[in-house]
């Protein structure tokens, strides 16, 4: 037990350096909402630590596992509808509706692994791909999930803390850090984990793995289920957050797009890749986005990360943090 | 008897790359399987490896029947292998590599890196701990490939010509930890190469495999004697001519 | 039965479309093995092309099949010349990323200049026509698009079997390494499969505008369609394609006639059970 939790929190094997940014990184995400008063720069903050949340879920599959997974807004859509219709139906709190969203991601995506991951390389990219695209198509088909129209939380007259609904976006910035905490210490015990170690040989050669006692399919099960379950709980915040969700909203191939460059960009297969990426895809979005979209310039901003995109998969397949290991290797 | 096959056959879309072998290899032996390119020495190996599930006969590993186990409970089982051509995880360091093999028996992190250095250090690789394999030569990475095997503490070690793209000087070092191993971890050697001083060398029994079938058996020397196998390797006229 | 026949007749108008737009990703993945997500934006601009002929030129949209294929050729080459040539050697996320980047970027670019709206060719000889045949009507840019769909396949059957360069490129795909020992400019002839799938599905755009309105997200929608129909035909089969064209658009036809919401869904599971029951495709061996 006592193993385990050193294997959580202990980043010893890091170089100082990386010790040393990380906890200024924490210290900056902590005094963030004290110091920047404007509520478009505290926006811009919550949505990079969901989209690091995403980025480090999805981490798992396609980076450590060499998976690439189009599929990711499924199962954002899954927790986010699980939070949403839960609260407009029953009145359930909001923590209650976190383990239901993520059960059922977990199960759906339990139940199509296994003749997914009879596939390899693009055969199953687009395999996820038509999965996803499935659910969204049946979410705005069906009435019980209030189709395109999507679904609408009720604000409450008061602030409730059982339904997240705070008065300040503070407590938003504190609550998705958390859950962002959560998981980077959960990645941080997976990649030491035998189950990280297990993965990457299974990314790097699947049949020297399985010649190593890999059950390989159930190693690839095993991680795409977790990232689904991770993936779900990004999505209950952003119903809570939001208040509005829609298939359009919360199950786009865009967003599956987004996670998986987010990754891409900083580094798959690396702890701190998905942060990076993150930390630069999520604000040039949003200002570039904001700016561009008061000019009526469309288009620009993804054009750009188009630019990026196939410029890091041309040059750079290793992101940005590939190029600090190397760097670093040099020296 | 420690892995026993009987009556083995493997076809290919009505290609037999397999055909009716039999054999049998004591605990404690190093076993040579010897062949001409093409004879199906690979496609043995990955019959009883888990690799291709064989399309008639038996596989017994310790008493216990493995026909057509997975890859991955056959290593459970005890019996490991290097590939031909070599199957390195070439993002992980060569430490991770071994450490990879090691969880095969634990799920303690520790206990594989304790495992791995020590391996590590007796096939004079420390120095090397941290590096990539790619960046290393291809004899070393052979050497990792081997430590990686025997890091899922095998009973049987299966090596698919680990001696090929080696200079002599360097077959002469694996052929040194081969034994140095063998002796170490009591183990079982199960070894096919085409190029026959390594075998001789090295094989209590070899095994002679032409053509998808078993041609011949018995202590090395006598063995290549054999005119069906020099006919094998050199082709009729050249037995004659001896 | 008269709606049977006219929805199954329409069924293969329509899988002749699709199997045209499939032409080129079938090609280029036989050729070298990648999967190109940017096809259905290839595509688009064909469909673009014809959209400024007819709306701003005042020309017949026609005339814009032979400059959709010159396009459609360079934008294939230029690809791949920029882009895939760069990515070949890396991993497969590599790869993925790389045309899914170009998809992006040509969507993108289409959103800049043309902006999101829908739009549609207003005119043109064969915009709007239907032709009755006995009981049935049809438009009657769907059996020309339907035709030269035919013409093109046929074309480029020929191409790759009886001509020296297709032998080349066939040779290419069944083993690249071999090809070059045996003096063939691989590059080139991977430029050129990029090449032929960009001009065909570029002159499927453009008789697709004649009947489908133009947007700069039409492409993704037609891209997954072409790999349900590559999938399903055998991925790198030329006929198998045309064959499995001919399925989806029947398959597409008739669940869209009763349950028009969905009909994607139907295309996508088709899809996901082929790859996984049967990778090798109906037609593939």
């Amino acid at each position: 037990m006592r193993q385990v939790l050193k294997n959580i929190l202990s980043l010893e094997d890091r170089p100082r350096s990386e010790k040393i940014g990380f906890i200024i990184f924490i210290v900056i995400i902590l005094v963030f909402p004290w110091v920047v008063e404007g509520s478009y720069a505290r926006a811009v903050m919550i949505k990079f630590l969901l989209f690091a949340l995403f980025g480090l879920g999805w981490n798992l599959i396609g980076g450590y596992g060499g998976q690439v997974d189009l599929g990711q807004a499924k199962n954002v859509g899954f927790g986010a509808y699980a939070t949403a219709l839960m609260m407009v139906w029953w009145k359930v709190p909001f923590w209650l509706t976190l383990l239901p969203g993520m059960a059922f991601a977990t199960a759906e995506s339990f139940a199509v692994a296994y003749p997914m991951f009879r596939l390899r390389g693009h055969y199953f990219a687009i395999a996820t791909l038509c999965v996803a695209l499935v659910w969204k198509e049946l979410f705005v088909f069906w009435d019980w999930t209030g189709g395109a129209r999507g679904v609408e939380i009720p604000i409450r007259p008061t602030p409730d803390f059982a339904y997240m609904q705070f008065g300040s976006p503070i407590y938003y910035h504190y609550f998705i850090f958390l859950l962002f905490i959560a998981q980077l210490l959960f990645m941080n015990w997976f990649r030491k984990s035998k189950l990280g170690y297990q993965l990457q040989a299974i990314r790097d050669n699947e049949e020297a793995a399985a010649s190593l006692g890999i059950n390989v399919t159930n190693t690839k099960v095993i991680t795409y289920c977790i990232t689904a379950a991770l993936g779900a709980m990004g999505g209950s915040f952003m119903a809570a957050y939001y208040l509005y969700i829609d298939p359009d909203f919360v199950m786009p191939l865009d967003l599956s797009i987004l996670i998986a460059m987010t990754v891409m960009v900083g580094g798959a297969g690396s702890m701190w890749g998905p942060i990076l990426g993150a930390a630069i895809l999520i604000p040039l979005d949003m200002y570039l986005g904001a700016w561009l979209g008061g000019q009526k310039r469309l288009g620009i901003d993804y054009m750009i990360y188009a630019l990026i995109m196939m410029f890091i998969a041309a040059r750079e397949p290793k992101g940005i943090w590939g190029v600090f290991e190397r760097m670093r290797r040099r020296r | 008897m420690l892995l026993e096959v009987r009556n083995l056959v493997k076809e290919f879309g009505g290609v037999v790359a397999n055909a009716d072998i039999s054999l049998e290899i004591e605990r404690g032996m190093t076993v040579g399987l010897i062949g001409p390119n093409g004879a199906g020495k690979t496609t043995l190996f990955n019959c009883i490896a888990g690799y291709y599930k064989p399309t008639g006969g038996k596989v017994f590993f310790g008493g216990k029947e493995i026909t057509g186990w997975p890859a991955h409970q056959v290593a459970k089982i005890g019996i490991a292998r290097t590939f031909q051509g070599m199957k390195i995880m070439p993002n992980l360091t060569v430490e991770e590599n071994v450490m990879v093999g090691a969880f095969c028996r634990t799920r303690d992190r520790q206990i594989a890196k304790k495992k791995a250095q020590e391996i590590l250090e007796g096939l004079n690789l420390v120095q090397e701990i941290n590096i990539y394999p790619t960046e290393l030569p291809i004899a070393t990475q052979k050497r990792i490939e081997l430590g990686r095997a025997l890091a899922t503490n095998p009973q049987l070690l299966m090596l698919d010509e680990i001696a090929a793209g080696l200079n002599p000087i360097e077959t002469k070092e694996i052929i040194q930890v081969l034994k140095r191993m063998k002796e170490e971890r009591d183990l079982t050697l199960f070894l096919t190469e085409h190029v026959m001083e390594f075998v001789m060398t090295i094989s209590e029994v070899v095994t002679v495999m032409a053509a998808g079938r078993k041609i011949a058996e018995g202590p090395p020397k006598e063995v290549a004697k054999q005119e069906r196998v020099i006919e094998a390797y050199l082709g009729k006229r050249y037995a004659k001519g001896q | 039965m008269e709606l049977v026949t006219q929805i199954v007749l329409y069924g293969i108008l329509m899988g002749l479309i699709f199997a045209l737009i499939a032409l080129g990703l079938s090609l280029i993945f036989g050729v070298m093995n990648i999967v190109n997500f940017a096809h259905g934006e290839f595509m688009m601009v064909g469909m673009y092309i014809a959209y400024i002929l007819s709306t701003t030129l005042h020309l017949d949209p026609l005339i814009a099949l032979p400059i959709a294929a010159a396009a459609g050729y360079l934008l294939g080459v230029m690809s791949y010349h920029l882009l895939v040539h760069h990515i070949l050697r890396g991993p497969m996320v590599a790869q993925l990323f790389g045309t899914f980047g170009l998809m992006l970027f040509l969507r993108y670019l289409a959103m800049f200049i043309f902006t999101p709206d829908v739009r549609s060719v207003g005119q043109g000889i064969l915009v709007g026509k239907t032709i009755s045949l006995g009981w049935l009507t049809f438009d009657v840019s769907k059996f020309v698009a339907a035709g030269l769909s035919l013409l093109l396949f046929a074309l480029v059957y020929l191409m790759i079997n009886r001509t020296k360069l297709g032998r080349a490129l066939k040779a290419t795909s069944l083993d690249a390494e071999a090809a070059q020992y045996m003096g063939i400019d691989t590059k080139k002839m991977n430029a050129l499969a990029w090449g032929i799938g960009g001009a065909t599905v570029g002159i499927a755009g453009a008789l697709l505008a004649h009947f489908y309105y133009v947007t700069p997200t039409v492409g993704m929608l037609f891209t997954l369609i072409a790999f349900a129909t590559v999938a399903l035909g055998g991925f790198g089969s030329i006929v198998g394609a045309f064959l499995a064209g001919l399925i989806i658009g029947l398959i597409m036809v008739v669940s869209g006639q009763y349950v028009s919401e969905l009909k994607f869904t139907f295309i996508y599971i088709v899809y996901f059970l082929v790859v996984v029951f049967r990778p090798r495709g109906l037609f593939g061996w």
